[in-house]
């Protein structure tokens, strides 16, 4: 059995150095770890033990428990078609420049490919945890309805939005349906974009019963998943993270707890100053404790409005650039919940 | 930079830049300039900074000279059709916006054509002294910036091929049209801004853009000493700043933001930095 930790959050808030740390936590206490990650800083993916980190999981040199991967979504993509459509098709579909455009704009898509690459390293049952730093393009909730988006995408619900009524067969290409819109369309847009528009989504159709079959064993890892948010406790991330505790249970699961990044120590907090200190000093504590005072009203107003676990992680300076840093990084944490996630305590 | 016509700010997310879009308009119209701010990326963000409530498409007084409005598609789509394009006889009802959506998602372009459009729309109609743009993030500014250009390669004649042209000619007047990269003294968000600089030059779609990084720590001039959360405090300062230090030599900035200690809410963190930028423009 493979448990799985997603880890989601605004971006800019180390959402992929908290991750990197919970597998590293994870794998010195004894769990065959991989953590799959996006776009990872370069200090960090030497960290992590390549500087180059690929689609293929590579185990780290000094710390066998732990291995990781990118999540490389233009790639992943080209697989939905190899995977699920005939070869012919598949091949017509990757030159298509509007398969390459909807992979691009299309943002449930990238998360689609990369909760598919996820799903298949959990199914591998290699790792006893699986630690998944999900993507950012696609903006928070989306990442967990993509399944049912990508569905709706190569179902031909954009068919039928352009053609309208029933779907139509190819033949519809040559007779034009005569809806107004699409010859409002074709006089703007010039004679064959819409043909090729709906050449494409054609060809895509014959994906759906292989996509649609795994968005459900994506969603049903999701489902089992332990989702863990990410924030710091400046307003628009705390603003995103409350969007997920609302709309998470919806659609995956109770989010486990939130995270805040960047914590700084409570004891600064109106701490006194020596009276023979030098005054810049003074007032350097003063300014960073009513930092640390503004973060902690900001963590207790998300707890209880949200009826949330908080857990505060402390604030580095300097990015972690080894193992033992990013393990500090969760076991100096105050209130992280090791349980929960089932990670035991360090040998 | 006041002087300019259009000012589109990105920067990756979570660095500031609504904020940035905010103060520059607060301060151009504390200078008496009629001023429209956009949301171009839906993200609420510019909202949250100049305390104004959601904001709609039709652009709404948020205080003397300052207006405000949120590119909302269909209804760009729809001005778009009608007044660029001159197609008449066109409503927001029916299979319009939901055609579009489909071909939006397919062909390359065509939903970046339509924001960009109405920003520059803005631009040309001389309503205002100066349009704000607070653009999508780093990460997505190229396709909105290239949208004229692509659209002309996908449809290369008629109608929508002319508004292509006009726009790429705007975008590219170094009179009229400036960017600003909003960007912080940290890994991530420097290699991001460096490598949108890279793009920004190699395609020589707008004129130079300006760096700005937000967050700024000043030297303390005095070493850690004490102990206790004294000596921790200036430590923590001490160490932020260096790291920063390395950043700055990375990526030289052209206006830096001091880091603001103690502000609670985004109203007063746009103001402070529309004060911070009154000195510095």
């Amino acid at each position: 059995m493979t448990s799985t930790i997603l880890v989601t959050g605004a971006g800019g808030v180390g959402k992929t150095t908290v991750s990197a740390a919970i597998a590293v936590s994870a794998a010195r206490a004894g769990l065959r770890t991989l953590v799959l990650t996006v776009d990872p800083a370069k200090r960090l993916a030497s960290a992590l033990g390549t500087e180059s980190l690929g689609n293929e999981p590579e185990p780290h040199p000094a710390e066998p428990n732990l291995w990781a991967a990118m999540l490389d979504a233009s790639h992943s993509w080209q697989s939905v078609a190899v995977r699920h459509a005939e070869p012919d098709v598949a091949e017509r579909l990757v030159q298509n420049e509007f398969f390459i455009a909807a992979s691009e704009h299309f943002p449930a898509s990238q998360s689609y490919a990369a909760a598919d690459q996820a799903v298949t390293y959990v199914e591998a049952l290699a790792w006893d945890l699986v630690v998944v730093d999900t993507p950012p393009s696609a903006g928070g909730i989306d990442f967990f309805t993509a399944p049912a988006q990508m569905a709706d995408l190569v179902g031909g619900k954009l068919l039928r939005w352009l053609t309208g009524g029933s779907l139509p067969g190819r033949r519809f290409l040559y007779t034009r349906a005569g809806r107004p819109i699409l010859r409002m369309a074709d006089s703007i847009l010039g004679n064959d974009l819409l043909e090729r528009v709906a050449e494409f989504l054609l060809d895509l159709r014959t994906t759906y019963d292989g996509v649609a079959r795994r968005g459900r064993q994506i969603e049903s890892v999701f489902s089992n998943s332990a989702i863990l948010i990410v924030t710091t406790a400046d307003p628009a991330p705390v603003a995103e993270a409350a969007r997920f505790f609302r709309e998470l249970p919806e659609v995956a699961s109770d989010p486990i707890a939130v995270l805040f990044n960047r914590t700084l120590p409570d004891t600064w907090i109106g701490a006194p100053a020596a009276k023979s200190a030098p005054p810049v000093l003074a007032e350097n504590l003063r300014r960073w404790g009513a930092e640390s005072l503004r973060q902690v009203d900001t963590r207790a107003e998300f707890a209880a409005v949200h009826n949330a676990r908080v857990v505060s992680i402390p604030w580095v300076a300097h990015p972690p650039t080894d193992l033992d840093s990013l393990e500090s990084l969760i076991r100096e944490s105050v209130d992280f919940p090791f349980d929960e996630l089932a990670i035991p305590a360090r040998p | 930079m006041l002087d300019k016509r259009l000012l589109v700010v990105s920067g990756k997310g979570g660095v500031g830049k609504s904020a940035v879009a905010a103060g520059l308009g607060q301060l151009a119209a504390r200078r008496g300039k009629k001023v429209l701010l956009m949301d171009m990326s839906n993200g609420g963000g510019l909202a949250a900074h100049l305390a104004s409530g959601t904001l709609e498409f039709a652009p709404r007084e948020i205080r003397p000279g300052l207006f405000a409005m949120r590119i909302v598609r269909s209804d760009a789509l729809l001005e778009y059709l009608t007044l660029q394009l001159s197609i008449r006889g066109l409503n927001r009802f029916g299979g319009l916006a939901r055609a579009f959506d489909a071909l939006a998602t397919a062909a390359p372009a065509v939903r970046e054509i339509v924001t960009m459009g109405k920003v520059l729309w803005e631009v040309r109609e001389k309503k205002w002294d100066i349009v704000i743009a607070d653009a999508p993030p780093t990460g997505q500014i190229g396709s909105f910036l290239r949208a004229p250009k692509s659209i002309s390669e996908l449809v290369p004649t008629g109608r929508i091929e002319r508004q292509a042209a006009w726009m790429s000619h705007t975008l590219g007047d170094p009179d009229t049209t400036h960017v600003i990269l909003v960007n912080l003294a940290e890994e991530l968000p420097t290699t991001e801004t460096r490598q949108t600089l890279d793009w920004l030059e190699t395609n020589q779609l707008v004129p130079p853009a300006t760096i700005l990084t937000n967050r700024i720590l000043q030297d303390l001039d005095r070493e850690p000493a004490g102990k206790g959360p004294i000596l921790e405090a200036a430590m923590h300062h001490r160490s932020v700043y260096t790291e920063q230090q390395e950043w700055l030599g990375v990526l030289t900035p052209d206006l830096t933001l001091p880091y603001l200690f103690g502000l609670l809410t985004p109203p007063e963190v746009s103001a402070r930095i529309s004060d911070e930028l009154e000195v510095a423009l």
